[in-house]
């Protein structure tokens, strides 16, 4: 059995509904610190494109300043993970910083991939701070054109 | 700016950066992910740097299953005041990350003063 607050939907209660109007519209100013945080939140990992066509996978990701050996990609059947450090800048002593809008340390992504991809066919790049990774599909899910003669 | 010239112009969004005061210069660092050194355009007129950077990184043919990343040119606007010297800025791009070196005139800098003893 479940307990909740009662409730008559029927009467017309404008007091109430007002004030589920200020919840709601307060909730959308809240910047604070959700209390539904996961534990690779969104707002400290890069962000990602994934792009699907008819050969291939295509993962972009976002990683400004972060070097090629401080990078872990893997890949297992058609779940890939990206596992990185992005390290801020060395600051000098006596350094005052006056605005700070990007986030450093590490981060972790876990993509699941269609099941149509090869994970033994995977190419990563790396350029002006953003990842590719291309994974290509398997031969037997592409789609094929198949010719049919018509007597 | 006109209102035509508004119109005319693609939207572009602010890269997040850090700005921070060290060794009597000012350094802002840019993150602008997907642009190259050849993208970049960097002027400064009277009292505004202003950085634009256009993207012109491939983007692949296909459906989108996730897309997070924008893909809109990058462009950001700071006032600089007249204590900074317009004729040594420097600018190095590097994996996607642009760094601005600011300094400060030469009469700015602090100086310290000897005090004679008798």
């Amino acid at each position: 059995m479940e307990l909740a607050k009662w409730r008559n939907n029927d009467v017309f209660d404008p007091r109430g509904e007002f004030e589920r109007l200020q919840d709601e519209i307060n909730k959308l100013f809240d910047w604070s610190y959700p209390n539904d945080r996961g534990l690779f939140d969104r707002s400290l990992s890069p962000a990602v494109d994934v792009v699907e066509n008819d050969n291939e996978i295509i993962l972009s990701c976002d990683l400004p300043g972060v070097n090629k050996k401080d990078l872990d990609l893997s890949i297992s059947r058609n779940v890939i993970t990206i596992k990185g450090e992005k390290k801020g800048e060395q600051k000098h002593e006596g350094s005052k910083t006056y605005r700070k809008e990007t986030w450093s340390g590490a981060f972790q992504r876990t993509i699941s991939l269609p099941d149509s991809v090869d994970p033994e066919k995977v190419d990563a790049s790396m350029k002006d701070g953003v990842l590719t990774v291309k994974i290509a599909k398997r031969e037997d899910v592409k789609p094929r054109q198949i010719s049919v003669n018509v007597k | 700016m006109s209102d035509k010239e508004m119109t005319k112009r693609k939207r572009c969004v602010q890269p997040m950066g850090e700005i921070r005061e060290e060794d009597h210069r000012v350094i802002i660092r840019l993150e602008m992910p997907g642009v190259s050194k050849e993208d970049l355009n960097i002027h400064v007129e009277n009292d505004r740097l202003r950085i634009y950077a256009a993207r012109r990184d491939e983007k692949p043919e296909g459906t989108f299953l996730v897309r997070e990343r924008s893909c809109d040119d990058y462009e950001k606007v700071f006032t600089i005041d007249e204590t900074i010297d317009r004729d040594s800025i420097d600018a190095v791009m590097k994996d996607g990350i642009l760094e601005i070196q600011l300094q400060f005139k030469k009469e700015v800098q602090p100086r310290r003063i000897e005090i004679k003893g008798s």
